[in-house]
């Protein structure tokens, strides 16, 4: 009987968790651990595109990675450097183009979907003026890379001595939604300490602290 | 116990197995995604932003009219943290508790966020037109209008106030300071014949005699006397002269507790004692003396002649001030420092001081004007005018009585609830200002926030009233242009703004001051009056508070006093003897009555020692409106007491009692009765033991005591440096700890040299807004379990006239060998390479055995999660500190996210660390300059850079310090073998490592001889420098250096904590 109702609690018990799990079950991770974390974003900006096949430096876009605690996310009018100029996709454009000679024209403005909430942030109109009436509005991008509130990365420290993005991003340049390439856990933080004071850093010496206030406080 | 086969019961294991299985679903499903966090980039970077940079702003205080120098740091658009600014004539980079607490502040949810018309919200549209209309009615028949501000230290708000009262016939601008400075003024009219507050220069003067002003702690511009105070009290080896301080007070003031010789005196007897002086010091000079009589002195006859006598042998270098509200007694002390030639000397009349400006006599004819009904329209600013005047229902109904009432406060107060109009001023940090301190020294307020509420700046206000549609900036620009540059040596316009701008500050031709010979005829001498029946009743701002305008403030509400060490309350000072005599004992209610019995107030008394018998005194600022907001402050918990009883204020407003005398306003009164209520209410303070004595019976064998606060006297100081200092009584013997903490090239150390240390207590609300300190509330803090990371101990010693006092700042002392860190079950609190005690949070399980451990009772215990509720006021916390959660362990840190900042900042200036980059919250903010933090190393230990070992060339390049070349050319055999210096091949990198404690490292180097020492090792080699407690080898990182009193070798006061 006793048997019989612990069963019938565990069997409940597991129902629920499973239920609960769901999405989650994807793979097996430790809690607070979100290594492959791709949400999506409100623009479906690609890394590929941008860092892989145009090959921009990451600084470009996310300059105070040199000189502040916070690598920075780009203000929407640094998008607007190229996206002024380019609107849509290459083969859009020169369509356009051609229409617009046969019809004896100046070409249009055409503005692809992926790039609208770009023009919204930035409160443009079709013809990329600024609209009189609206408030330009941030971009609302999802947050990847968030480590607790109690650990105090820089990305200065890391830059100065020659540490690459890719060591704790992950190859950007190959992703197509920007994802959480490794754990970012304290223990992966500290091994690479640990391997950097040993090894150095491309042959330079350095020293990577590990003591608890270099990162808490 | 139930048999464990029974199948019908579930066994313990079973329930085990079940809830063990159950917690693991449970964890993991606690296993999902964290919650979404959104990053907002801005749409447009602003220029020179940077997200995550703190950038300084150079400005100028506004919590008070010293004006002192600032730097707002700002950090992703919100002003975050003050600093003093180094560079500034007057405060010379200290700020003070006020000015640290300024951005809490500006976050405060109850600062007015709209105009107010009958305490309705309206716009600003609405109330300028039926301002307009109701002022051209007025100036239509000639009404008379009166604008009220405190004193207005800004050239351009006071032009506005002249240009908008210039447009009617009768107007009048009446200056009222709730604390008043106005008889110094008025009896420099008469001796000097100019209106003018003089600019007192403590740092020429050898000799101070301070008369009840307390110059160190609240009185005029306490920041700017305290850094030229300081230049004067520390001694050197090579130059052993200290200035000497003489102070005569009622009450137990900060000023009164560092001074080296203090006199108990009731200020009816100021006049006289200065009348003695003044006839000694006319018989040493060849001056006809003053009329008048001379009265048998309140001292013996010896002391003032000694007083005289030190006085007169450094005429020219010394200084009598005396904060007296008497005229008669204020020409008196000019006669005397005419008598010394002090003027022009130590007393600046030529470029006098604008920081107080009040007018008593055109209050005390407003007053009046009012009551009579005569006032058509009242304008009030920068003060609760209501509040901090008696006579308060008089009053009230005499407002009542106005046509037009218009307030310009910035929360609602006293009299703007009386106001028909507020029209809201912007918080200091919000607007564009200045500020003429002393005359040619003009400051720039600048704004480092877009205003929060639709408030609107006073300058902006007045000009609109008079058609006048310019901007703030505007008008500030234009009064500069017209004004300003005249007197600057500059030309350009816009290069001369930009300078001033970016410096805060401009240095232009002084206005001219014509000042008058010495007018004799001015001074009589002062009889001495008959002592009075009963107590008197003294007056005084509170250190942090001041006057009513800082009451809302949780930081400095729960600043403890420097002196009393209470927070949260204001209370009846009184004497120990008089305490006796009443049989009163601490927190006893007590009824403070007036001779007539029309004024009175029950609070609570404080035994003060080196208070006068017969005065009693409480802190004025308090009882402010609104304070209510503050019953629940504090944790919510089942314990939880509220502070306050319903609808009850923190403080009593005790305004009641000043008295408007001849021509100035009084803060002292006669005639006061004391009576014991029978009730009590416990005081919340944050010290409980006030001596430092042993108790013979617990008296360790052959009575030796440890002496925490070493003191020594000048006399002694002189033939041995090092006296003051305990005999050697712990022989080194068995070390508890090994030395085994691996040790880098830096060792973090502080320095704190108790002879600057006035007690202040800035340093204590500087670390409060660093590093997100909660306020606990009183009740709390009457449990002791306020949070504060540095606490100012306080010990006494003697008693009467010869209470001596001493002030010691306390924080974590990041022993060597920390008995914290080793009781630690979880390794939360572990010691850095770098010489830090660390504490991480994040691991702290709260055992609090570290607390227990800790021999200097400095860690703080989260005992709740204290509130974070207010979202608008959350803004003033720090995003490079975390905010600690309930059950973790807290204490100082030493900054340690300076630190880490100024190493990587270093690090990516690809330069080394300098001495002295870094500096601690509190270092920074000391107006005294007491705290000396950095590197205790030797600078020669710094790892540096080199593109090829070989090459001294390529060191020059670098800026090496020529320590490291000459340690790099003797070669490294001849190091001695506790410093190995090493070249690291691949990183082309020297790397001195020291593997012995720094003691041994700087004997080493001192025997090679090729070092530089650092600030902090410069300061540790001071032979008055000692650990507190280092005898049980914990090896503070926190060293202190000891008092020096100037007094004679042989006098017992100051002497003596122990």
């Amino acid at each position: 009987m006793q048997q019989r109702v612990i069963t019938v609690v565990l069997l409940v018990g597991l129902f629920f968790g499973l239920m609960t799990l769901g999405s989650g079950m994807s793979s097996w991770r430790l809690p607070d651990n979100q290594q492959g974390y791709a949400p999506e974003q409100p623009i479906d900006y690609s890394h590929r595109l941008h860092a892989g096949e145009l090959n921009i430096d990451c600084r470009f876009c996310h300059s105070a990675a040199e000189q502040s605690r916070h690598a920075g996310i780009p203000a929407s009018d640094v998008c607007m450097k190229c996206h002024q100029f380019v609107t849509s996709s290459f083969d859009v454009r020169q369509e356009e183009i051609k229409l617009a000679e046969k019809e004896q024209r100046k070409p249009r403005t055409i503005i692809s979907d992926k790039l609208r909430p770009l023009y919204k942030s930035l409160a443009l109109d079709e013809t990329l003026k600024p609209k009189a009436d609206v408030t330009p509005q941030s971009i609302q991008w999802v947050r990847v890379h968030n480590l607790p509130d109690y650990v105090y990365f820089d990305h200065r420290a890391h830059i100065s001595v020659g540490v690459k993005c890719q060591r704790c991003h992950g190859p950007a340049e190959s992703m197509q939604r920007m994802q959480q390439f490794e754990t970012l856990s304290m223990g992966w933080c500290v091994k690479c300490h640990q391997d950097a004071t040993k090894d150095g850093i491309d042959g330079r010496a350095v020293h990577a602290s590990t003591d608890c206030a270099v990162c808490h406080y | 116990m139930k048999n464990a086969d029974n199948t019908n019961e579930i066994s313990r294991r079973r329930f085990l197995e079940a809830a063990g299985f159950s917690m693991t679903l449970a964890a993991l499903g606690g296993c999902g995604r964290a919650p979404t966090e959104n990053a907002l980039p801005f749409v447009t970077q602003p220029e020179g932003t940077i997200p995550g940079r703190s950038r300084s702003y150079a400005s100028t205080c506004g919590g008070c009219p010293a004006a002192c120098g600032l730097l707002v740091g700002v950090r992703d658009g919100r002003p975050l943290k003050m600093e003093g600014m180094p560079e500034h004539p007057l405060s010379r980079g200290g700020l003070c508790a006020i000015g640290q607490a300024l951005p809490l502040e500006l976050y405060d949810r109850l600062r007015l966020q709209h105009p107010l018309q009958q305490g309705k919200q309206v716009d600003w549209k609405d109330i300028d037109r039926a301002i307009a209309k109701q002022l051209s009615e007025i100036a239509a028949k000639q009404g008379a209008v009166r604008f009220v501000t405190s004193t207005v230290t800004s050239p351009t708000l006071k032009s506005s106030i002249n240009q908008f009262l210039s447009s009617f016939d009768n107007a009048q601008h009446v200056t009222f300071d709730a604390i008043s400075c106005s008889a110094i003024l008025d009896a420099h009219e008469q001796t000097h014949g100019v209106r003018v507050l003089p600019h007192f220069r403590f740092d020429q003067a050898r000799v101070i005699a301070s008369f009840g002003a307390d110059f160190l702690g609240t009185w005029i511009s306490p920041v700017e006397f305290t850094a030229a105070w300081r230049a004067g009290r520390v001694p050197t080896e090579t130059d052993a002269e200290m200035s000497h301080h003489t102070h005569l007070e009622d009450r137990m003031s900060l000023t009164g507790s560092n001074a080296d010789r203090r006199f108990r005196l009731s200020p009816d007897d100021y006049g006289g004692v200065l009348s003695h002086l003044a006839t000694r010091l006319v018989k040493l000079s060849d001056v006809p003396p003053p009329a008048g009589k001379l009265t048998a002195s309140p001292i013996p006859d010896k002391e003032v002649a000694h007083l005289a006598d030190r006085l007169w042998e450094s005429r020219g270098a010394s200084l009598v001030v005396c904060d007296s509200q008497d005229i008669a007694v204020q020409s008196l002390v000019n006669f005397i420092n005419h008598l010394l030639g002090n003027y022009g000397e130590t007393i600046d009349i030529a470029r006098p001081s604008y920081q107080r400006q009040g007018n008593d006599r055109d209050v005390i004819a407003l007053i009046e004007e009012l009551n009579a009904g005569q006032v058509d329209a009242l304008f009030v600013a920068g003060n609760d005018l209501t509040h901090n005047l008696p006579e308060h229902a008089a009053l009230v109904e005499a407002i009542k009585q106005v046509p037009l009432v218009v307030s310009f406060a910035e929360r609602e107060d006293d009299f703007s609830s009386l106001a028909h109009f507020v029209c809201p001023d912007h918080h200091p940090l919000e607007s564009w200002l200045d500020a003429e301190q002393v005359n040619g020294l003009v400051s720039l307020s600048q704004p480092t926030l877009q205003p929060l509420g639709e408030t609107r700046s006073i300058l902006e206000s007045l000009n609109r009233w008079v058609g006048n549609t310019d901007s703030a900036y505007e008008i500030l620009r234009s009064h500069w242009k017209a004004n300003v540059l005249p007197r600057a040596k500059s030309q350009e316009f816009n290069e001369f703004w930009d300078h001033a701008v970016h410096d805060g500050f401009v240095e232009v031709e002084p206005r001219v001051v014509s000042a008058q010979q010495f007018q004799t005829d001015a001074v009589r001498l002062i009889e001495r009056q008959q002592p009075t029946e009963g107590f008197s009743l003294s007056l005084y701002p509170k250190i942090g508070l001041a006057d009513s305008r800082n009451a809302h403030n949780p930081w400095l509400q729960e600043l403890p006093d420097p002196v009393t060490k209470v927070t949260w309350d204001n209370y009846v000072c009184i004497s120990p003897l008089a305490a006796e005599e009443l049989s009163l004992s601490n927190g006893d209610v007590v009824r403070v009555t007036t001779a007539d019995g029309r004024i009175e107030v029950e609070l609570p008394t404080l035994i003060q020692p080196g208070q006068h018998d017969r005065i009693l005194a409480i802190a004025l600022g308090y009882g402010v409106r609104g304070t209510d907001r503050f019953a629940n402050i504090g944790p919510d918990w089942i314990e939880a007491k509220p502070m306050l009883a319903e609808g009850e204020l923190v403080g009593k407003n005790v305004a009641g009692f000043i008295e408007a005398g001849e021509g100035a306003i009084s803060y002292f009164r006669n005639g006061i009765t004391l009576e014991k209520t029978g009730r009590r209410r416990e005081l919340a303070t944050t010290q409980r033991f006030h001596s430092l004595e042993v108790p013979p019976h617990v008296a360790p064998h052959g009575g030796e005591v440890r002496e925490q606060i070493q003191e020594t006297t000048l006399a002694a100081y002189r033939k041995n440096p090092k006296s003051g200092a305990p005999e050697s009584h712990h022989p080194a013997g068995e070390q508890l700890w090994a030395e085994d903490h691996p040790k880098t090239i830096h060792q973090w150390g502080m320095v704190i040299d108790l002879n600057a240390c006035t007690g202040c207590s800035a340093c204590l609300v500087a670390c409060q807004s660093e590093n997100n300190v909660p306020v606990v509330g009183k009740d709390e803090v009457r449990r002791q379990r306020e949070m504060h990371w540095i606490r100012i101990d306080r010990y006494y010693s003697g008693n009467g006239d010869e209470t001596g006092v001493a002030h010691q700042p306390m924080m974590c002392q990041h022993c060597g060998n920390a008995p914290c860190e080793t009781v630690c079950p979880v390794l939360a609190t572990v010691h850095s390479e770098e010489g830090l005690n660390e504490q991480a949070y994040n691991r702290c399980v709260g055992t609090r055995y570290c607390a227990n451990n800790c021999p200097y009772k400095v860690r703080r215990f989260n005992w709740f999660d204290y509130e974070h509720n207010d979202t608008l006021q959350n803004l003033v916390l720090n995003p490079d500190v975390t905010v600690r959660s309930r059950g973790v362990m807290e204490k100082c840190s030493m900054c340690v996210q300076r630190i880490e900042e100024g190493k990587i900042a270093a690090s990516s200036r690809g330069e080394p660390l300098t001495d002295g980059e870094i500096q601690t919250a509190c270092q920074q903010s000391c107006p005294a300059q007491a705290i000396v933090f950095g590197d205790m190393n030797p600078l020669f230990l710094f790892a540096v850079p080199l593109e090829k070992k070989s090459e001294t060339e390529e060191l020059d390049k670098r800026r090496i310090p020529k320590l490291l070349r000459a340690a790099f050319q003797n070669n490294e055999k001849k190091l001695p073998e506790h410093v190995s210096v090493t070249v690291l091949e691949e990183g082309h990198k020297w790397q001195v490592t020291a593997e012995a404690s720094r003691y041994v490292v700087r004997k080493a180097t001192e025997e090679l001889n090729v070092y530089e020492e650092s600030r902090v090792g410069i300061a540790l080699a001071n032979p008055r420098s000692y650990g507190v407690l280092e005898e049980f080898n914990f090896r503070p990182a926190v060293s202190y250096l000891r008092v020096v009193n100037n007094t004679a070798e042989d006098a017992t006061n100051g002497g003596g904590h122990v």
